[in-house]
């Protein structure tokens, strides 16, 4: 491969957007071509900034309400039609069926809530608060230590899940133990060039991911990812057994899911 | 309200002021639900919005000419602009440095050419893939990648004129 062809493949292996024939190529070249080694590389650094940069822009409170205040947007007024005493009888006990429906299934759905839900988004505070210092680590002299650490901490119940993330130049650097509802979650905290990493394991199930996250299946690997974002953190999870592994970050989640589907 | 964070950031990088980035927004959303039956199953809701926006950039506001002026300029290989900016947050003074950046960024991209700001915007602002890209922009995948690359290529020239500023700033 020349390297005026391989330009718009390494900006596509920096989105993830390649298939594996195109992948293999590229990296093949990148391995042998320091110049476009240090293009993917400027590049890879590039988009993490714009990312980082872009993070913290959400829309003001004020759009949000101009916006469900648009006269334009209100639903449209419903007909209504002269109907017989039956028919409003009829839609009566309807509407008195579904109420005495919801008022039987709310506590249901919100023990199902608050059972399901936090663990997965507790998840990404916790991200938040470990970036702003507002957590206290464990560090290690090694990745090894540090699972070992984790390991212990919940008396060896299960061991953290590790990545290696060392190709987008990422390292563990710290670990802590969570506490999430009475579940114990192991954090191991990868960090490095522009991006901080946390990866959470506990025992759980597929249903602690959010009600509202994308699913993906690998069909190599037999496994569903799943994601979803919270307050600009990206995150995907997967199952491995009875243990669950969330990755969290500010990186784009189409980066998170190549993270988790090629380094498990 | 879905993907208002995204289509926000989407047209604050297109348009000059905050204020019309709201109003494009605003006339997003109108569109989207006076025209919902256009909505065919299947398609990914926010490249759906994200079109409805492109569009209504590209009719009202790129015709008002209220954006930018660009200059052209030429790529300078082999410099990474990383070297002189400070990385982690350590501190108040990071902090500024951090959201100088943050705007210098944001300016730059504001700065590019049409052609290459536009799959910028979609891809590294907005997160959405080359072939939502494409759609939003009805133009081939190839053509999104291959603007995205000079694109990025042209803004890291821009950052490093920010970058040698600073750092000579400093001497």
């Amino acid at each position: 491969m020349k390297c005026e062809e391989a330009g718009e493949l390494v900006t596509a292996l920096v989105d993830n957007q390649l298939s594996a024939l195109e992948r293999a190529a590229i990296e093949a070249h990148l391995k042998n071509c320091s110049s476009c080694e240090l293009v993917y590389r400027q590049q890879l650094a590039l988009k993490s900034e714009i990312r980082r940069a872009v993070a913290d822009l959400k829309a003001p409170v004020t759009l949000r309400k101009k916006i469900l205040n648009d006269r334009r947007i209100r639903p449209r007024q419903p007909v209504v039609e002269n109907r017989p005493a039956w028919r409003v009888i009829f839609s009566l006990r309807s509407a008195l069926a579904v109420a005495l429906l919801v008022v039987l299934a709310l506590p249901v759905l919100y023990v199902m809530k608050t059972d399901r839900e936090p663990v997965s988004v507790s998840a990404l505070e916790i991200h938040q608060r470990i970036v702003r210092g507002e957590v206290s680590v464990i560090k290690a002299g090694s990745a090894e230590e540090l699972k070992d650490s984790l390991y212990r901490s919940v008396a060896g119940s299960f061991a953290p899940m590790t990545y290696d993330l060392s190709k987008i130049h990422l390292k563990p650097v710290a670990g802590t133990v969570q506490e999430v509802n009475g579940r114990k979650l192991l954090v191991t905290i990868y960090a490095g060039a522009g991006a901080t990493v946390t990866c959470y394991t506990f025992l759980g199930m597929e249903a602690d991911a959010p009600p509202t996250a994308d699913r993906f299946y690998d069909t190599n690997k037999k496994i569903n990812f799943y994601a979803y974002s919270h307050d600009g953190i990206n995150a995907v999870m997967h199952r491995e057994g009875n243990l669950i592994c969330i990755l969290a970050s500010t990186m784009p989640t189409s980066e998170l899911l190549a993270l988790a589907r090629f380094t498990t | 309200m879905l993907h208002l964070d995204h289509l926000y950031r989407v047209a604050f990088h297109l348009v000059k002021e905050p204020d019309q980035a709201q109003d494009l927004v605003q006339e997003t959303y109108t569109r989207a639900l006076s025209s919902y039956e256009q909505f065919a199953t299947g398609t990914h809701l926010k490249a759906w919005l994200a079109k409805i926006l492109h569009n209504l950039f590209f009719d009202h506001y790129r015709e008002a000419k209220r954006w930018l002026s660009v200059e052209e300029n030429k790529v300078d290989e082999g410099w990474d602009y990383r070297e002189n900016i400070p990385r982690e947050n350590r501190g108040p003074e990071s902090d500024i440095l951090n959201k100088e950046l943050s705007n210098k960024i944001t300016d730059a991209i504001k700065k590019l050419p049409e052609e290459f700001r536009m799959p910028i915007i979609l891809v590294d602002v907005g997160d959405f893939s080359y072939a939502e890209a494409a759609e939003i922009l009805s133009c081939p995948l190839g053509t999104v990648r291959s603007r995205l690359f000079r694109g990025r290529q042209l803004l890291r020239e821009r950052l490093k004129d920010y970058a040698e500023a600073k750092s000579k700033q400093r001497k």
